[in-house]
């Protein structure tokens, strides 16, 4: 049981903090998404944790280990950065295979990754000829070559095609399943939404959210209730009698805020209503992720003329 | 960490990059023709070495070693590749250790050979010009030509690493060797003596009228190369990957 703790972790190039006090600790068994716009400091943050750079101040340990402490680290933790740091001259299984030489990782794994990654038909292929989607499976597969319990993958959906980001998908999950530790950073809203079970978000290098996924749409986005009828007028005086606010759309359907479907079917149901559609909405992450980062935008503006 | 998996590690790197070991088969053919070229010439040079003639090929020979070391470092400069082998390694001056060793070996091996076949074919153009040369100073020639470009090499490979670029490295060695030293060369006097390629070629010529002899000239250059693999340790420890 790995987890990776992140304690009040301050980067800073020059004058410009990239992150910020940060802390945050990353659970094994589940997949945690690490959200934020472009530049929030995701990627610095996974390079302090695999102690690729020098924090200002605070620390970074995995297990309670600072990163370069690790002997044969590829066999604890596994990390995709970049998937454009494997040599386009070189074969995709020769550059696992250097890799492999250099934590004692058995060749065998290299066949394994390769296998599991689906690159296996291209392994003898220079990594030049590989498409964006090949790189981002051969990034992933060196993260996976140490067998690792834990795994940190910046944006790994990247460049792969729909099969390819329900691969990743699958394999996250089993990843948890398996109680390894596994964060995975994008600025993808949807696709973050369809594996993240936990969320660490980031706004301008400092943390903004560090929460249950569900929770973290639940508490930003209120609950609503669509609905379509064919005799609107009926509908929009039997809600407006219950005390319901209601806003139509140009598409013919209507929003009921702060709402439950239970009450909206027995209402229209007593009204004598024909009902066409009615579901609940429960909220994205994309809604609750704009939500916080327009509180967030007004919070910091005035600091930033400070 | 142990250094035997590391060094295996970056030796494989050496192995499956092709430009690499054309730059190896390239150090050892050039170097080759050109001293059988110099051989085969024939001179009436008062200042004729036939010495240096046997290994004259190491002028141009040693741009190739220069390109070995710079390259063998910079394909860790692209596109975060550093990162992705310190992460595998994370202790860095082992590292480097086991990058450098990973350089000097082939270099040294590939060197060796190559000098005794320059000394062999140079000598079957010399003919009787060569009669005067004395077994010592012909393995000095050989055994000094490997060490010599084993230096060259290990030289660009800490001057790639401080740079962090096999471009800047080779736009400031090239241009050294060919302006600085060669065409400059005997008019700024004494100092010029002590440039790391001209001291380490002086364990090629048969006779030294300077300061530096044979094995002390090697010693400056083994000095320089020093100061470079220093100078890239310092970079690499104290900077973000």
């Amino acid at each position: 049981m790995t987890s990776i703790d992140v304690q009040d972790l301050t980067k800073e190039y020059g004058t410009r903090r990239a992150v910020d006090h940060v802390t945050f600790r990353v659970r094994p068994g589940r997949v945690t998404g690490f959200l934020g716009p472009n530049g929030a400091g995701k990627s610095t943050t996974m390079r302090l944790i695999l102690g690729l750079d020098r924090p200002t101040s605070g620390s970074a340990t995995l297990g309670g280990r600072a990163y370069a402490t690790l002997r044969e680290p590829l066999r604890h933790v596994g990390a995709l950065l970049d998937a454009q740091a494997a040599h386009g001259s070189r074969t995709g299984r020769d550059h696992l295979r250097v890799l492999a030489a250099s934590n004692r990782v058995p060749d065998r794994r290299v066949g394994e990754v390769l296998e599991e990654t689906g690159l296996a038909a291209v392994a003898r292929r220079r990594v030049r000829t590989y498409s964006l989607g090949m790189r981002q499976r051969l990034g992933i597969a060196a993260a996976l070559l140490g067998d690792p319990e834990v795994i940190m993958l910046d944006e790994p959906a990247n460049g792969l095609d729909p099969e390819g980001i329900v691969w990743v998908r699958t394999l996250l999950r089993r990843l948890a399943d398996e109680g390894r530790t596994v964060l995975v950073s994008s600025h993808l809203m949807n696709e973050t939404a369809a594996f993240a079970d936990h969320l660490v978000v980031l706004g301008r290098g400092r943390l903004l959210a560090d929460t249950p996924m569900r929770q973290f749409i639940d508490a930003r986005v209120r609950p609503a209730v669509r609905v379509r009828t064919s005799a609107p007028t009926a509908l929009g005086a039997a809600l407006a009698r219950a005390g319901h606010d209601v806003a139509e759309h140009p598409d013919g359907h209507w929003m009921v805020p702060d709402a439950r479907v239970d009450d909206i079917g027995r209402l229209a149901s007593a009204a004598g209503v024909p009902i066409l559609e009615l579901t609940a909405d429960q909220g994205t992450l994309e809604q609750a992720y704009l939500d916080l980062t327009a509180a967030e935008t007004e919070f910091t503006a005035p600091l930033q003329e400070a | 960490m142990q250094f035997a998996p590391v060094l295996r590690s970056e030796w494989r790197k050496i192995r499956t990059l092709p430009s690499l070991l054309g730059t190896l088969l390239a150090l050892f053919a050039a170097t080759t023709a050109f001293s059988a070229i110099a051989g085969a010439s024939t001179t009436q040079d008062p200042d004729f070495d036939p010495l240096f003639t046997t290994q004259s090929g190491v002028l141009p020979g040693q741009i190739a070693a220069i390109s070995f070391g710079a390259m063998a470092v910079s394909q860790e400069f692209h596109n975060g590749a550093l990162r992705l082998s310190l992460t595998a390694v994370p202790r860095r001056l082992g590292w480097y250790a086991a990058k450098a060793t990973a350089i000097a070996v082939p270099v040294f091996l590939v060197a060796s050979a190559t000098a005794l076949a320059s000394l062999i074919a140079a000598r079957a153009g010399l003919g009787s010009a060569a009669d005067g040369l004395s077994v010592g100073e012909q393995v000095r020639a050989v055994a000094g030509c490997s060490v010599y470009l084993t230096l060259t090499a290990l030289l660009a490979a800490g001057l790639a690493t401080l740079l962090r670029s096999g471009v800047a490295t080779l736009s400031l060695i090239i241009p050294f060797i060919l302006v600085v030293s060669f065409v400059i060369g005997d008019a700024a006097g004494t100092a010029v003596e002590f440039m790391p390629d001209r001291a380490g070629q002086l364990v090629l010529q048969r006779t030294h009228e300077g300061i530096l002899g044979p094995w002390s000239g090697l010693g400056v250059t083994a000095l320089w190369t020093a100061a470079a693999l220093l100078a890239g340790a310092w970079s690499l420890r104290r900077r973000d990957a």
